[in-house]
């Protein structure tokens, strides 16, 4: 694999690549109008990759995967040009874009080509079944699986999620595991669809650091034992730094900049990268003042005009972004930038 | 006047687990903290930090007293002189309400449990910020009236302009807007929600307040900001804080000194470059391992603490940490270590700590 995360500009260059989105704007209709908390997202990512999406409350990384599941309520719409296209296990091509409500294509890909998992295992898990039951339910419908072999599964996948004595634990509830071992029990319950993708959304957001060490530890051994694909949801760019190959940066709907994770956060390219970068906290600096980003994120409803970050930027060009919308700017070696003043023909507009 | 502030000797909390009910005997004791000595000086920021379930918040809320110690005492030299909390008649703990402070984290805490009275005691004195600050602002009581409510509550205050005056006053220092005085609670951001607790926390210029968790749930922007508010209000007012976080960099950041707690006890304390760079316990040592760096050169290599922390309920015995400790030896699960001073103002609970060397470079 050479680069993950191809320009977008290529057109068809990208046919093995697994998962392709180009153009997903998704808007709600609200009291107050129509507001649009994703804007034309594009991204892409091979088999086996983990790719980060970092980005702070109202940034649209939340519903920029719900819609690759098509998990949005019924108010949310698509723009015309949206493009998800998933390669599945069978080498079949399908656009999930257009996919039907309640298909069997449709129920196919949620969970067993694509798995989720989320920061609150309860949202998993039903707590009138037991945890064995739920899996085996999963291993049922998309492994086609029965009785005491699809209990044997079960018994295997969580022992390989690091649950001990997994044979007794089966046949527990949710509520009788620690936080710890209800995650590893959802992590387990996404795998034993094995899925082609998963989609972690803040996992290991509600966890203590080493339960979080051990999480992270587990989903990156997992991956490599199985080839899965990974959109990994966080806030922490420390966790970013170490399960992602490639991270993409989200602001008030939009990537902002995206790219391999090394250079991403060595040589930030946007001035919001920079800005989020310096604003966390180091354990092996003690610094007197911390950074922080001037202004307050707007409202998706009150999108800035042009350049969605200019409000805050301190590196705003005047005249220029406020009111052109800055194009992807391709940096090369699989990054790409969505600024002003990387765009090298800014001086002749 | 001595510079401490607070001083806690040897606290100790109870609490009754299991049914009380028919056929069960005696219930169980769970002793959630036991014979923790720490103190605090004046214009002072403590970080306390541990997993969960190894009694944090249980250090803070019998600190101020809004649950019973069962052991110990709690010493606050205070303008109008000393007194211990822990031992206080509620008429005394009344004369000081308003100087202790509280900002806590929502979650866990049932308010109910406190009881109607201490509660009441306590909160002008006390100051709460909680971490989810969209459920811990009144929904119905504007955004002045809430600022106010230490004040008035106390009695501090009865005159209106006074009271007015005074909230302006500290809600201009937190940085929020003058007109956003008159609005309600749900037309905020977190950011600005948590502004509201911090003036709220600050309206009765407090000596003490206790930050339980207060930015856990703050994207990182805006939990850079609170900080920097938080440090520059300490530097004017001179309130010294003892903040609680499971979060260790941002503990790093607001800290002069740092305590670690595992299963009701203090394994270490100590100034904060020496506890994050040359930390001395082992348990220390491996919550520092296990944060991710945001820099891929720098390697993660997490410290496999085997398991999870062990229920105080069942606390093991001799150290608490030798289940999971790398080092343990038979005399550690056999005899409990002192807690002693292994270099000026660091202390550490662990047997073997002549031979434990975890020292880092600074960046």
């Amino acid at each position: 694999m050479v680069c993950a995360m191809r320009p977008t500009h290529t057109g068809k260059a990208g046919d093995a690549m697994m998962l392709r989105v180009e153009n997903l704007s998704v808007s709600f209709r609200t009291d107050e109008g129509m507001i649009t908390p994703v804007e034309g997202v594009q991204f892409g990512l091979d088999a086996g990759r983990t790719l980060g999406i970092v980005g702070e409350s109202g940034s649209g990384k939340s519903v920029s995967t719900k819609a690759l599941m098509r998990l949005l309520p019924n108010s949310a719409r698509l723009s015309a040009n949206t493009r998800m296209t998933f390669v599945d296990k069978r080498g079949e091509t399908i656009e999930i874009e257009k996919l039907r409500p309640g298909s069997r294509a449709l129920r196919r890909l949620r969970g067993g080509e694509i798995g989720m998992i989320f920061q609150e295992p309860m949202a998993s898990f039903s707590p009138v079944y037991t945890i064995g039951n739920q899996i085996m339910e999963t291993i049922r419908l998309h492994r086609g699986l029965k009785g005491a072999k699809a209990r044997e599964l079960a018994v295997e996948t969580l022992s390989k999620v690091g649950i001990s004595n997994p044979s007794a634990r089966i046949d527990q509830y949710p509520h009788e595991l620690s936080g710890g071992m209800r995650q590893r029990c959802m992590i387990a319950l996404a795998l034993s669809a094995e899925p082609r993708l998963l989609i972690a959304d803040e996992p290991t957001t509600a966890l203590d650091v080493t339960i979080q060490a051990q999480v992270l530890d587990l989903m990156h051994d997992l991956q490599r034992e199985l080839g899965m694909a990974m959109i990994f949801i966080t806030h922490d760019l420390g966790v970013i730094a170490q399960i992602a190959q490639d991270v993409a940066v989200m602001y008030l709907g939009t990537i902002v900049e995206q790219g391999p994770v090394r250079d991403v956060l060595q040589t930030p390219a946007h001035p919001y990268t920079r800005d989020l970068i310096a604003a966390i906290p180091r354990l092996d600096r003690l610094e007197h003042r911390l950074h922080t980003v001037p202004g307050e994120i707007p409202s998706p409803s009150a999108r800035p005009t042009g350049c969605s970050f200019r409000t805050r930027c301190s590196d705003a060009i005047d005249g220029l972004c406020a009111t052109k919308t800055p194009p992807v700017t391709d940096l090369g070696g699989g990054r790409m930038v969505r600024c002003h003043r990387h765009y090298p023909e800014r001086t002749a507009t | 006047m001595t510079d401490t502030l607070i001083e806690v000797q040897n606290l100790e909390v109870t609490f009754e687990i299991g049914r009380r009910g028919l056929f069960s005997g005696a219930a169980k004791k769970l002793r959630a903290v036991d014979d923790v000595s720490f103190d605090i000086k004046h214009g002072e920021t403590v970080g306390l930090v541990g997993e969960s379930g190894s009694g944090k918040t249980t250090v803070g809320r019998a600190i101020l007293r809004a649950l019973e110690p069962s052991g110990g005492r709690v010493l606050y030299h205070g303008e109008t002189g000393d007194l211990d909390l822990a031992h206080a008649r509620k008429d005394e703990i009344a004369k000081v309400r308003g100087k202790l402070q509280m900002v806590f984290r929502e979650g866990g805490l049932d308010l109910a449990t406190l009881g109607g009275a201490a509660l009441r005691a306590f909160r002008p004195r006390m100051s709460l910020v909680f971490q989810d600050p969209y459920s811990s602002l009144n929904p119905r009581m504007t955004v002045r009236d809430i600022i106010a409510e230490p004040l008035v509550a106390a009695g501090l205050m009865t005159d209106r302009k006074q009271i007015d005056a005074r909230v302006r006053e500290i809600a201009a220092r937190c940085k929020l807007n003058l007109e956003h005085l008159r609005r309600f609670p749900h037309a905020f951001s977190g950011g600005q929600r948590q502004r509201i607790c911090i003036a709220r926390a600050l309206v009765a210029r407090p000596d003490f307040v206790v930050c339980d968790e207060s930015v856990s749930a703050l994207d990182v922007s805006i939990q850079a900001e609170i900080i920097n508010l938080l440090k520059d209000l300490q530097e004017e007012m001179g309130v010294s804080f003892l903040f609680i976080a499971h979060d260790l960099s941002v503990v790093a950041q607001i800290s002069h000194r740092v305590a670690v707690m595992y299963v009701g006890k203090f394994v270490e304390y100590a100034p904060t470059e020496a506890l994050f760079f040359n930390p001395r316990h082992p348990y220390t040592h491996a919550l520092l391992t296990a944060v991710p760096q945001a820099d891929p050169d720098i390697e993660f290599r997490p410290e496999r603490l085997e398991g999870e922390i062990p229920n105080p309920a069942a606390a093991p015995p001799g150290c608490r940490f030798h289940t999971r400790c790398r080092f343990a030896r038979p005399k550690c699960s056999a005899e409990e270590p002192q807690w002693r001073q292994v270099a000026p103002e660091h202390y550490v609970a662990c047997h073997f700590v002549d031979e434990m060397d975890f020292s880092r470079t600074i960046a």
